[in-house]
């Protein structure tokens, strides 16, 4: 058979090209830094090969080749870890038709147009064409878990057409071809046709099977391969997706570029000397109109600038050339060694370790000030349990929730649950009500709705049911709890759905004539339109046995009130009440309605519905706009009442966050009342706050929203809001004034936030916002959760983090400093966008209190001491440039230099930023108030940094003049002179001895490992110089033979390298004891008051990646491939155009999918001028 | 003054350490001679006649050449000119089989001659000043007197002032100086052993007294940042 991809105007080259652009824009925007401080570090090299350098090429080039080399030796790991991965995976076999034969090939092999063979539990080697099972009506079931992580099976069905394509003699004879759209990353639409036999037959999702998913319940399938390797839609997916960058490293920058500066103050000053200095009268010098540029004494200026060359040469070392690999080897093994193996952040029950996907981002954690958190799944468990609804104008369902406990408990009230003895409460289920269960509800004043109720629960779904038919063992597969929650409680009323075939649904009904009958009822199901972001519904159009036409929907309450009949306006009042009322109780709400359809009505409608699902171009806006067709005029039954509880540990985790001086906003989709009792739950918002509430839903509003003027209400929302927010600004400000104790809280709804947002008033929502401690946004959309959290990261230039779990918390999650998936729980997609996962809110007080603060203390001191030892070092270089008559001649010996950095100083700092912790876990999570100092960037201000400078001038003038000043006279007994190199070579050996004693002096933990380091550093200084002065070089110039048995001869050598490192480090001893005494860090008074505990609380380290199945691998690998988003959104409140959001927020890059460009090329009229490759 | 006595001259604003000079020598050719000809690192001063000078660069050219003789009344005092050079140098840098032949015989002379029939390892003056200070202003030793001197001793000291040091403005000095198990005297480890010393004893007095006048609390949770609220004094 053969595939072609559908004639498109725009051609294959075309649409790849943006993708390839953008992977490259990432990459030039990860590593430029990098980048340009390599670039750097060769125009030093090629500098120093010149003869204006007063070096030797080796002192520059050794230590860049040793750190490229270690991030080369790094990059060929992972590229050797992906190849083994991808060996292991492109030799799996399969089965493909050959010669009317199966015969097994390796993955790597297969290619487009092949018939293939999956058997049960296999992966798909690549996008098939799914054609034929052995299952009745050619279904299949898919386990789609590697691609969103929902567990719950798909089901997938074959066109009628290819169903008897079984065997491999009756395969052979298939013959058809395929044309399809182009490659692309949308896993969850797919247009193309089948032509087959010369019929064309339209294709859906419906029989694409995607590489990465796995055969579920079925023995085997046989496909068509239509996307192979990196055409496949998980490839598609596998993006890289942009890096994000620290903004403590954001600030290094800052500090590497004045570092250049300052690299230029020097080298000008001295070039300016060396033009001054230069004169025929030093004759022994021999400066002659003949000699080269650099003497010449008559071209003054020439031998400045060139002077200024040889000095950027010498100098170079000011610029750590180490750092960055340094400090990225130490996030790496951070994240890798201690994020990720924590047992505080492993969660049994799911067995789910935290995982960091990035390591760029570990200080970030330690400086995060504004968590922006999603309500479901993150706050709360999402495990759905159907809990009340309301038929007809009844409330149904007499348990309290914890939320309205909690809400009791507040006003004092206490609070006695109890529950009837025959209370049924299984997963999804926790009803408690005697009026309805047994068929009771026949006896209640509207039993035909009652019945509607049950029988839209039963049917209005797309649930799979699994295992054995009876109530007890079955298991729904949905594709969201909420749905799993309702199709149970039918089950628990009586209406118990057991089995589904793709066009009947099979209810087994008890009770519904007379107590006791039960009966097998079966419902043809004619149209199921299904849920989506937009739609915020669904509906079944189904057939009863009877022959009675119904539509049954459920959804969002306003989306359903929109659509009903206008009659029962009194029902509509109480059940929206009803509404109100499961809203303040923290529970989620849906509407139920119907409708019944004549024949007729149904028949027209369907021609439409079905010319519009063949239709190749737009095919799901179309299918939108045909369900408003038939979806109006409902008739409501009522509502559904589902709890979702408090996940553990929440209020603790907060009220601890909050201590720490980190504001917690809540953005969620929920209704306002949900939101507020939530966040009163998790002890967010108390009562002693002062609440400010911008909501649209006041009496005023509503007036003019009935007016139906859509300019006039958006006049009316704006200067509302206006006046709302100036208001609640000015009385904020009044309490901050009068220094009350008082916390502010503000709600804000997704309408008012729209116009809140706008420009004009963007500043003063940002100024009430900042001031109050917690914030609750409900009823918004995701793309108004990003533009709250890039409010806060842009106009208030502070730390943001953004947690969620679900694919409408993506862009939020993207947009914040720090993104934090919820891993294990609803889908993958939060988790593949995210920077760190971990499985329960609570982890965070972990993630951030500890390793988050740990993280930033120990790359500040790294960072700190990268900075002082080399600009100490340097500075001796510049004392020493001033008595050679500004020439440029180096102090220290070349092979020092290139050394000094890669091996004398190297390995102590890394081990101070593994080991460095100021106080234990447990201390850090019982002085949250620790975190503050983080919050404060206590530990990377201009003022620290110019402390250390400050010691690093002092200590420079100390070794320079110290060593100097002390070697002028006679050296031994035999009154005999030292040279150059003998002052050198004792400035430097006090040099790494100084350097080395100084990071132990900053340490707080000090490890066997440092002492190994430290002791280490100074030993390979002493070995190295031993061989060194011991070996006789194929140099022109062996400067340092013999040099260190010279030194070494001499007490003097002794009395000095005891006095200079005490006096270097006389300055920084006083400081410290100093800054102790009189303005102690918080975190040094801990130290204090616990000194007498041993640090018990050793980080709990778990093992894993040794004992995972190949299955577990797989999952594991595919988890940290980077991702992107898919679009598919569960129930949650979702809007389209995130994406585009993010186009603008990036401001240079336009994240355009290949699907969108054909799609948006395809919405247009045919382009004049198309393309052929 | 016990003998044995050293006698340094001592050049001041004499820049030895220049980068042009630093480098203007082959360490090669002072231990191998003829054997090794490349001298391109010994520029300006690398070849004469297109033979390579030996020993070539600005180092040697320079080579100092003043001369003492010290008199006590009339009797000349016996200078000891060898064993000047540390042992390693002689040994392992300068050849024994390498002879200045062609030195100093340019247009330009910058200082002293040597014997072209002595080795350069028992060149000692040269090996001296090839050893290049540290910094601008230097000493270096000149030879040893071997007779203890006594106070009162009347010294009278004859010089040939050879070397040009006008032009550039140096100094020349010349020190008699005795040498202890530590070397030469020198008092500046001394003064800063007892500076840092004492710096270090004020210090611990200065916490002693802080501690007991005005103590602070050691762990009082009340000096953390959060239990201040706003009376930090």
């Amino acid at each position: 058979m053969t595939v072609k991809p559908m004639p498109s105007p725009n051609s294959r080259e075309i649409l790849c090209q943006p993708q390839n652009m953008m992977c490259l824009h990432f990459s030039q925007r990860g590593y430029l830094n990098r980048r340009v401080a390599n670039l750097y570090f060769l125009m030093i090299s090629i500098l120093s090969c010149t003869p204006v350098s007063p070096v030797s090429p080796i002192t520059n080039v050794l230590p860049l080749s040793l750190v490229l080399l270690v991030s080369l030796i790094k990059e060929a790991w992972e590229d050797w870890k992906r190849f083994q991965n991808d060996m292991a995976i492109n030799n799996t076999p399969v089965d493909v038709l050959l010669d009317q034969k199966w015969i097994s090939v390796p993955w790597k092999k297969l290619q487009v147009g092949d018939i293939i063979r999956v058997k049960q539990d296999g992966f798909f080697p690549a996008d098939l064409l799914f054609l034929a099972s052995p299952n009745p009506d050619g279904v299949c079931y898919t386990e789609t878990a590697n691609l969103d992580g929902e567990t719950n099976l798909k089901i997938r069905k074959a066109l009628e057409k290819t169903w008897d394509y079984l065997t491999p003699e009756r395969v052979s004879e298939f013959k058809g071809e395929v044309q399809c759209e182009q490659p692309n990353n949308s896993l969850y639409t797919f247009t193309g046709n089948l032509i087959i036999q010369n019929q064309t037959l339209p294709l859906s999702p419906n029989q694409i099977l995607l590489r990465g998913c796995s055969l579920r319940n079925t023995e085997f399938i046989v496909g068509a391969v239509i996307f192979t390797g990196h055409e496949t839609k998980v490839m598609m997916n596998a993006m890289k997706i942009p890096s994000k960058r620290s903004t403590l490293e954001k600030k290094l920058d800052k500090l590497i570029l004045t570092l250049f500066c300052v690299l230029f103050c020097m080298c000008l000053l001295g070039a300016v000397g060396s033009g001054i200095f230069i004169n025929r009268k030093y004759y022994y010098l021999q400066f002659s109109k003949n000699s080269d540029a650099q003497s010449n004494p008559d071209n003054r200026f020439a031998v400045a600038a060139l002077t200024m060359f040889t000095l950027i040469t010498l100098y170079s070392p000011i610029i750590p050339i180490s750092l960055y690999v340094s400090v990225e080897m130490i996030k790496f093994i951070q994240s890798t060694q201690f994020i990720n193996n924590d047992l505080h952040m492993y969660h049994f029950e799911s067995n789910t370790p935290a995982l960091a996907r990035t390591s760029n981002l570990n200080e970030e954690l330690g400086q995060v000030e504004y968590i922006f958190s999603d309500k479901t799944g993150t706050l709360t468990r999402n495990l759905m349990e159907f809990f009340k609804c309301s038929i007809g104008g009844e409330i149904y369902g007499t348990g309290i929730s914890e939320i309205e406990i909690g809400t009791a408990q507040r006003n004092g009230m206490k609070v006695e649950v109890q529950k009837s003895s025959d209370a049924t409460h299984e997963k999804g289920f926790n009803f408690d009500d005697a009026r309805l269960m047994r068929g009771a509800w026949r006896n209640e004043p509207n039993p035909d709705l009652c019945k509607e109720f049950f029988r839209c629960l039963a049917i209005c779904h797309t649930v799979l049911p699994e295992g054995e038919d009876s109530p007890e063992k079955i298991r729904y597969q949905a594709a969201s709890p909420d749905e799993a929650a309702l199709v149970t409680a039918a089950k628990n009323f009586g209406f118990f759905f057991f089995k589904r075939t793709p066009t009947t649904i099979y209810v087994h009904e008890s009770h519904v004539e007379r107590m006791g009958k039960v009966e097998d009822v079966p419902y043809e199901i004619l149209n199921v339109l299904e849920f989506n972001s937009t739609r915020k519904r669904q509906s079944v159009v189904c057939r009863y046995s009877n022959g009675r036409l119904v539509l049954y929907c459920k959804g969002a309450d306003t989306v359903i009130y929109e659509r009903l009949a206008d009659r029962d306006n009194e029902l509509k009042r109480t059940s929206r009440e009803h509404l109100e009322e499961f809203g303040a109780a923290g529970l989620r709400t849906l509407c139920l309605a119907y409708r019944d359809l004549s024949s007729e009505v149904y028949e027209s409608w369907n021609e439409k519905y079905i010319q519009a699902k063949s239709s190749l171009r737009d095919r799901e806006k179309k299918l939108d706009e045909v369900a408003e067709l038939i979806e109006k005029e409902l008739v409501l039954i009522g509502c559904t009442a589902i709890e979702d509880k408090l996940q553990e540990g929440v209020p603790t985790c907060i009220e601890t966050l909050s201590k720490a001086g980190i504001k917690i906003w809540v953005l969620t989709g929920d209704k306002m009342e949900t939101a507020i009792n939530i966040a009163y739950a998790c002890k967010l918002i108390n009562n002693s706050m002062k609440q400010f509430i911008i909501s649209s839903e006041t009496d005023a509003v509503r007036e003019v929203e009935d007016r139906g003027d859509q300019v006039e209400l958006a006049r009316f929302m704006k200067e509302n809001v206006k006046n709302e927010l100036k208001r609640c600004y000015e009385e904020a400000l009044q309490y901050l004034r009068t220094g009350s104790e008082t916390k502010l809280a503000l709600v804000i709804d997704g309408k008012c936030l729209m116009y809140a947002l706008d420009p004009s008033l963007r500043v003063m929502l940002l100024n009430l916002s900042l001031n109050c401690n917690a914030v609750v946004c409900c009823r918004v959309s995701p793309l108004q959760k990003a533009q709250v959290t890039s409010l806060v990261k842009k106009g208030a230039k502070r730390i943001t983090l953004s947690i969620g779990d679900g694919a409408n918390d993506v862009s939020m999650i993207q947009a914040a400093h720090v993104g934090v998936g919820i891993s294990g729980q609803e889908g993958m997609q939060a988790v593949m966008a995210s920077d760190f996962a971990i499985a329960q809110f609570r982890f965070l007080t972990d993630l951030l209190l500890v390793h988050g603060r740990w993280s930033y203390l120990r790359i500040c001191k790294v960072v700190t001491y990268f900075f002082y030892k080399n600009l100490m070092f340097t500075l001796t270089q510049f004392w020493f440039t001033f008595h050679t008559g500004f020439s440029g001649q180096r102090f220290y010996d070349d092979w020092f230099q290139s050394l000094y950095n890669v091996i004398f100083t190297a390995l102590p700092v890394i081990v101070l930023g593994i080991f460095e912790k100021d106080v234990s876990a447990s201390l850090s999570k019982k002085y949250p108030e620790l975190y503050k100092e983080g919050i404060r960037n206590t530990f990377f201000k201009w003022r620290v940094i110019a402390i250390w400078a400050f010691f690093a001038i002092y200590q420079s003038l100390v070794f320079y003049h110290f060593v100097t000043a002390s070697s002028i006279t006679g050296m031994n007994k035999a009154g005999k002179m030292f040279g150059l190199w003998d002052v050198s070579t004792m400035a430097f050996t006090c040099v790494v001895v100084t350097v080395n004693l100084r990071l132990l002096m900053m340490s707080n933990t000090i490890t066997r490992w440092h002492h190994v380091t430290v002791g280490g550093s100074i030993l390979a200084w002493f070995i190295f110089v031993f061989i060194y002065s011991g070996i006789v070089l194929p140099k022109d110039q062996e400067n340092i033979y013999f040099v260190i048995y010279v030194l070494m001869s001499t007490i003097y050598f002794y009395l000095t390298l005891l006095l200079v490192p005490i006096a270097a480090l006389f300055c920084d001893f006083i400081y410290q004891g100093a800054q102790r005494w009189f303005f102690p860090y918080d975190y040094q008074i801990v130290q204090e008051i616990h000194r007498h505990e041993p640090d018990a609380s050793k980080v709990g380290l778990l093992e894993i990646g040794n004992q995972l199945t190949p299955d577990e691998a797989r999952r594991y690998a595919i988890m940290q491939l980077p991702g992107e988003k898919s679009k598919h959104t569960g129930f949650a409140f979702d809007s389209p155009g995130y994406e585009s959001f993010f186009a603008s927020q990036a401001g240079v890059f336009v994240p355009q999918k290949a699907w969108d460009v054909a799609r948006r090329a395809s919405m247009k009229s045919r382009p004049k001028t198309s393309r052929k490759n | 003054m016990k003998a044995p006595i050293y006698i340094y001259y001592q050049l001041d604003n004499y820049y030895q350490n220049h980068r042009r000079y630093v480098k203007s020598r082959s360490d090669k050719q002072l231990r191998y001679g003829l054997q090794y000809n490349d001298t391109s690192s010994c520029i300006p001063e690398e070849s004469n006649d297109g033979l390579p000078i030996v020993p070539c660069g600005l180092i040697s050219w320079s080579l100092f050449n003043d001369t003492y003789s010290f008199f006590r009344g009339t009797d000349e005092l016996r200078i000891n000119r060898k064993n000047i050079a540390w042992k390693s140098d002689r040994d392992h840098k300068f050849g024994k089989h390498v002879f200045p032949f062609n030195f100093q015989n340019g247009t330009l002379i910058g200082g002293a001659m040597l014997d072209p029939n002595v080795p350069l390892s028992d060149q000692e003056d040269l090996i001296v000043w090839m050893r290049t200070a540290a910094l601008p202003s230097f000493r270096k030793l000149y030879g040893k007197i071997e007779e203890d001197l006594e106070a009162n001793d009347v010294i009278s000291i004859y010089f040939l002032n050879n070397y040009n040091t006008y032009s550039f403005g140096g100094r020349k000095k010349l020190v008699l100086s005795t040498a202890s198990w530590l070397g030469g005297r020198n008092n500046f480890l001394g003064m800063a052993y007892i500076a840092i010393g004492s710096c270090l004893i004020v210090l611990a007095l200065v916490f002693i007294l802080l501690h007991v006048k005005n103590p602070r609390p050691y762990g009082d949770a009340m000096y953390v940042s959060w239990n201040w609220k706003g009376i930090p004094n």
